[in-house]
């Protein structure tokens, strides 16, 4: 599913965020991506989802190469990943639903065939009262679950996730937790970048600790 | 896959919003993911419809000289004139009676018009002025022969028989008119031709820049789309779909004041101080000055034309864009 040799990532000319990042995940696992603030959590989640180049090394998705990778081909492997940002990057002018919606209409498919599908997750995810409001009147946490919505809405193979219990409740982190597991347990494979220690004793998953630049697997 | 919905929700609904009316979630016209407000402003509209205005403007204003042109090498084409001068005998009414009625017998004629000596005079005013002494003058006379067009006759042996029947006759077919028209028929077809590349240039640049500036303030949006999966050519789509739109609505606001000009421009002219001698010189150039269907056709055909240009720009430029962001 996922396979690093020997990754390397600087920007600009700046220091090695990651060197000799070597690993190889299987399809179907749940992994908690954990290291300290600035350690290149969300720099490697950015390389797996190709939304940056590695400086050296080579990255393996879906049993493809996608160091070098047609746009085309880039938008067909990240419509089988989902992500979900820190910073949720929802858009402004839509309303929840459409938001969540937004990987389904990329596909060209029609409201009609996935309108039920969005309903029953956002009232699952608890924001069947919000549907319809524009996503700059949602709290901190509604936007969260919204992000976190719209990145399984389309029942991702991969599943990125960058801090996604940052900005919710404890009750509601272990609720958006179930749901990765859930999806995990249907054989999504879910990294969560998450320096949360608490949550991750709560749920036991192996992890990869980053420490100056470089990887670890724990359990 | 399902979710257990008996899970009890958290928040509530104290924080919200008003619903929408429920139909719209179920509507086949969602909103669009880049917003038209963002992309075409009204400086735009106006611009790429001053644009518009200009090639239909040209383009009916060729259409028109070339209806005109062409109905004038048709009258001419089909119309000879035999010129009769005075010869030693000096009998002109006679001489032009017996070439009118030789004239009558040659195949390819449909008919003949000798001019009254009076219609001669008229037609030499200008050179001569206008008086008695015209009478006194050897002043040729005239004979229009209206040509079959579908068999005319053969030019060379009928002058040839006309000169060596009369003498002092010639016979005038106008090529040198036609030629002449031709010639300022085709210098101002490639005038409007280049205006209206000059016109298409212009056009491009804007709705490139415009395209330019449109990615540039949807940069978030179009990131996001990327993220969610969007191909280049979906992401190119939201956009150029706006571009056609505003191309559709800005080449009907142009053509539409085109249309105005053509219909009200004698009413212009005298607004601008032009008498009915003016009229009476652009009917010359232009004929009616009035567009026929195929002249809306052409002008629609423009209006085609700057929407397609628009859309297919702005598809280019969002293609070049993003590729140079990929690399």
């Amino acid at each position: 599913m996922i396979r690093l040799e020997n990754v390397a990532l600087r920007y600009g000319r700046g220091p090695e965020i990651l060197r000799d990042v070597n690993f190889h995940l299987r399809p179907g696992s749940l992994h908690f991506l954990t290291g300290p603030s600035g350690s290149g959590k969300t720099s490697l989640l950015r390389l797996l989802f190709m939304s940056i180049q590695p400086t050296r090394g080579l990255i393996h998705l879906f049993g493809q190469n996608v160091t070098r990778i047609t746009p085309s081909r880039r938008a067909d492997l990240r419509r089988r990943i989902g992500i979900v940002f820190q910073d949720f990057r929802l858009l402004d002018h839509l309303t929840t639903w459409e938001n969540v919606a937004l990987p389904l209409r990329v596909t060209g498919k029609k409201p009609g065939e996935y309108q039920e599908d969005v309903t029953d997750l956002l009232q699952w995810v608890g924001l069947g009262e919000r549907m319809y409001a524009l996503s700059p009147v949602l709290s901190g946490g509604e936007k969260q679950r919204a992000a976190i919505a719209r990145a399984v809405i389309g029942k991702p193979e991969l599943l990125l996730a960058d801090e996604p219990t940052g900005n919710v409740d404890p009750q509601m982190a272990r609720r958006l937790l179930r749901l990765f597991i859930e999806l995990n347990r249907l054989g999504t494979s879910v990294i969560i970048a998450t320096h949360d220690h608490q949550l991750m004793q709560q749920f036991q998953a192996p992890r990869l600790e980053l420490h100056d630049g470089r990887i670890h697997q724990v359990g | 896959m399902t979710y257990d919905t008996n899970m009890p929700a958290p928040g509530g609904k104290e924080l919200y919003a008003p619903k929408r009316p429920k139909e719209r979630k179920w509507s086949n016209q969602p909103t669009p993911i880049v917003q038209a407000k963002s992309v075409t402003g009204s400086s735009l509209v106006v611009v790429i419809s001053i644009m518009c205005f200009l090639a239909c403007l040209t383009a009916g204003a060729v259409y028109l000289i070339n209806q005109s042109a062409a109905a004038w090498t048709d009258d001419i084409a089909s119309e000879v004139t035999v010129q009769v001068g005075i010869d030693s005998k000096g009998n002109i009414d006679d001489k032009l009676s017996k070439v009118a009625f030789f004239l009558t017998n040659q195949s390819g004629v449909n008919g003949v018009r000798p001019l009254p000596a009076e219609e001669s005079s008229v037609l030499l005013e200008p050179w001569l002025g206008d008086g008695a002494t015209l009478k006194d003058l050897p002043i040729p006379r005239l004979i229009a022969v209206e040509l079959d067009r579908a068999n005319p006759p053969n030019m060379t042996a009928l002058r040839e028989t006309l000169n060596s029947n009369f003498e002092n006759t010639s016979l005038d077919d106008h090529r040198r008119w036609q030629s002449q028209i031709q010639t300022v028929t085709r210098s101002m077809a490639l005038g409007g031709l280049a205006v209206l590349i000059l016109v298409g240039f212009a056009t491009t640049a804007i709705i490139v820049s415009a395209t330019r500036s449109a990615m540039s303030s949807n940069r978030e949006i179009v990131e996001v789309l990327h993220f969610v999966g969007a191909t280049d050519r979906f992401i190119a789509r939201e956009f150029e779909r706006h571009f056609l739109s505003l191309g559709i609505r800005s080449g009907l606001v142009g053509a539409s004041g085109a249309l105005l000009i053509f219909v009200f421009m004698p009413f212009f002219m005298r607004l601008l101080g032009g008498s009915n001698m003016t009229s009476a010189e652009i009917r010359r150039l232009l004929g009616s000055a009035a567009l026929d269907l195929p002249g809306f056709i052409l002008l629609g055909i423009v209006v085609v034309v700057i929407a397609a240009l628009c859309m297919l720009t702005t598809r280019y430029g969002v293609y070049r864009i993003l590729n140079s962001q990929h690399h």
